[in-house]
């Protein structure tokens, strides 16, 4: 038997969580700041929840639209444990359409989808406090008709403030149940993190009935307000000593009772 | 988040005071906090309110199983429930010693996630085992069996159960339909809810990942490029196919991918491979009532450990195959088969630290299964000379190939003498 030592990991898909964030010139200021520590903080706790996952293991995309469309992960998704969180800058438009068309683009086995054990369905999250300012109906339509990957996605999408379209935000992920409104930074930073650990939580579990985003946007909104790190009851400390009645004590024999079987 | 400082003080429903010590963690459901309780360091987990879906019922079933007490020392059983107070309530139950690590994140830690030897392993299936055992002979079930409620010493293979709040007596719904990927399949594509024979699926499912670090049903079906919840639902239940099933073949493993079940499945004992493809059997997925018994896992596992010994060349652990000398596979040396011990079904070797279990010896009540009977040791200042301690709390009786016969107390130590035949219980044990 090769030595136990020697078991690898078991294997586990890969959960793709893609950001899709407006870093228009709308977002600069407070808003921004408030994105750039709500992801440093979401990372780490991210990081937390997916180490024993057993059944997923969770890759990093970030896509930034403004005036284009930019990955910041330009070299295909990233495990947690190689991701650190580069703030964002804000400026510029709302080219909404030009980040469909770049998801449209990475999210196909020939890209940024390509592995031998396969993924998990992704869950892409939408961030924006605006309306597009190019033609995102034919982007949307494109990627819809074309991308399988895009279309079986759990999406969901965080509009801020009054100023976001929460129409064409719900356009885009597909049910308008999947869009959170948020007008407080406070609420927006604790919405961010909630929305990723729910996403990889639930999204990490099998499941046999058809929609994960429904679980997942009641998930997150029961949680408002609270943290949602993964199941450890049981708890920490304390001492477990117990003597189990099923197994022999093996306590070694002491010099003197170990008998001579003279006439064995 | 907490919720509860340090010094906060709730009360059980009987009115004694519990202390808030401080926080261990979030959970799905809840938090968990190391409180003191009847001047014992203990765990409190503390429902959020409206985590769970009928709460009322839900608080009469913990008051329930408070009352009744724990099955079996593997569960962190809950041991008394908090009044109900602050929009909900909690549980106490033991801490958790921070050695203990849990099955999940032994299955994805590389390195064999801190076992050292796969005689702990099978030890953490023995326990597994008899502790539902206990549970389903109690008339409950556990609903629930995951990665996340086993918590397991890798060093030994002791096992803590935690999640105990969901138990109910066999047949009740208490809302929860279990984890997927250990559901059993008739739960999975929505025909069933869970009860002991669902539990027998599970269990089924624990043994095969912790002996094989692999999912049963995990191979081909599953390496697909996407895995949407229509092939999930495929998967773990319409089209539930055990990744060894003799006929269809259309689930293997995939090498590069579940490389652990396929180094380490030739190397199981032909009973182990056995009783694993009963357990993943069309028939027994399909059928609840065809699932494996506890016992059947507890004869097996029982001699499956009496087969593992240790290399004396390069201490690397060799599976023995049928009670015979045995080649390791790491440096080739012979590992001799001195004495063997003929039982009921079939002969163990006899190697220092082989244990009998009343299960091996013949037809015996699952109650009996583990009642220890004896072991063999080694003379403490010759290891050569081994001798086979009675352990079965009954004198034993053995008759030499002379034909005497002697009564065993006890404790007494007999030597490993060919021929020797050993009477105990019902059963006999021949010295070979």
């Amino acid at each position: 038997m090769p030595d136990i030592r020697e078991q690898e990991a078991i294997a586990r898909k890969l959960l793709p969580i893609i950001y899709v964030l407006d870093t228009s010139g709308s977002m600069s200021g407070d808003r921004i700041a408030a994105v750039n520590s709500a992801m440093n903080e979401t990372m780490e706790v991210l990081k937390d929840v997916s180490k024993n996952n057993p059944t997923a293991e969770l890759k990093i995309g970030v896509l930034q639209f403004a005036s284009g469309a930019s990955w910041i992960t330009d070299k295909g998704l990233v495990f947690m444990d190689d991701f650190y969180w580069n703030d964002l800058k804000a400026g510029g438009l709302t080219d909404l359409g030009v980040a469909l068309e770049e998801l449209d683009k990475k999210l196909s086995r020939s890209a940024f989808l390509n592995s031998s054990v396969g993924y998990k369905v992704p869950v892409i999250i939408f961030m924006s406090d605006g309306g597009p300012t190019d033609d995102y109906e034919a982007a949307l339509k494109k990627v819809n008709a074309s991308n399988r990957w895009f279309r079986a996605a759990v999406k969901i999408a965080i509009a801020v403030g009054d100023g976001a379209d929460r129409e064409v935000l719900a356009k885009i992920v597909g049910n308008p149940e999947a869009v959170i409104r948020v007008d407080d930074l406070e609420t927006l930073k604790k919405l961010i993190r909630v929305v990723s650990v729910t996403a990889f939580v639930l999204g990490s579990q099998s499941r046999s009935n058809n929609d994960a985003s429904d679980d997942i946007i009641k998930g997150i909104k029961d949680q408002m307000g609270m943290d949602t790190e993964d199941d450890k009851s049981g708890g920490k400390g304390g001492d477990g000593t117990g003597v189990n009645p099923d197994k022999p004590e093996e306590t070694p024999p002491q010099p003197g009772d170990w008998p001579d079987w003279p006439d064995w | 988040m907490a919720i509860f400082e340090p010094g906060k003080v709730l009360r059980t429903n009987l009115g004694e005071p519990i202390t808030v010590d401080s926080f261990i963690a979030s959970g799905g459901q809840g938090d968990v906090y190391k409180v003191t309780y009847g001047g014992k360091a203990k765990a409190l987990k503390w429902y959020r309110p409206k985590a769970l879906k009928d709460p009322d019922a839900f608080y009469e079933s913990l008051k329930r199983n408070t009352e009744k007490g724990s099955p079996d020392r593997a569960f962190l059983w809950p041991e008394a429930v908090t009044e109900r107070t602050e929009d909900s309530f909690g549980y106490i139950m033991d801490l958790r010693p921070e050695k203990y690590k849990e099955l999940a994140e032994v299955l994805v830690s590389s390195g064999g996630g801190g076992f050292r030897t796969f005689k702990a392993v099978v030890e953490a299936c023995i326990r597994i085992v008899a502790a539902f055992r206990v549970l389903h002979v109690r008339g409950y079930s556990y609903q629930d069996m995951n990665g996340g409620n086993f918590f397991i010493d890798p060093a030994t293979g002791d096992v803590l159960i935690c999640d105990n709040d969901n138990v109910a007596p066999n047949g009740t719904y208490t809302g929860i339909n279990g984890t997927p990927q250990y559901m059993a399949p008739e739960i999975v594509v929505g025909a069933a809810k869970p009860d002991t024979h669902t539990d027998e699926f599970s269990l089924a499912v624990v043994l095969f990942m912790l002996l094989c670090a692999s999912h049963p049903l995990e191979g081909e079906h599953w390496a697909v490029p996407c895995l949407t919840p229509d092939i999930e639902r495929m998967l773990y239940g319409s089209r539930a196919t055990f990744i060894f099933d003799p006929v269809d073949a259309s689930n293997r493993p995939v090498r590069g991918i579940h490389n652990n079940v396929l180094k380490r499945w030739g190397y199981l004992p032909e009973y182990m491979r056995t009783i694993f493809l009963n357990a993943f059997s069309r028939e027994a997925i399909t059928n609840p009532n065809k699932r494996v018994r506890e016992i059947n896992w507890l004869k097996a596992l029982a001699r499956f450990q009496s087969d593992i010994v240790r290399c004396p060349a390069c201490d690397n652990e060799i599976f023995i195959i049928n009670a015979a000398s045995t080649r390791c596979d790491k440096c080739g040396k012979l590992y001799e088969v001195k004495h063997t011990l003929k039982l009921y079904e079939y002969s163990v070797t006899a190697a220092k630290n082989t244990r009998i279990y009343r299960c091996q010896l013949g037809v015996c009540n699952a109650d009996e299964a583990l009642t220890p009977v004896g072991y063999v040791l080694a003379k403490p200042d010759d290891p050569n000379v081994l001798g086979f301690r009675n352990v079965s709390r009954t004198v034993m009786s053995a008759t030499t190939p002379s034909g005497v016969t002697r009564q065993v107390k006890d404790g007494d130590i007999i030597p490993l003498k060919p021929g020797i035949r050993v009477e105990v219980f019902d059963g006999e044990i021949m010295i070979q």
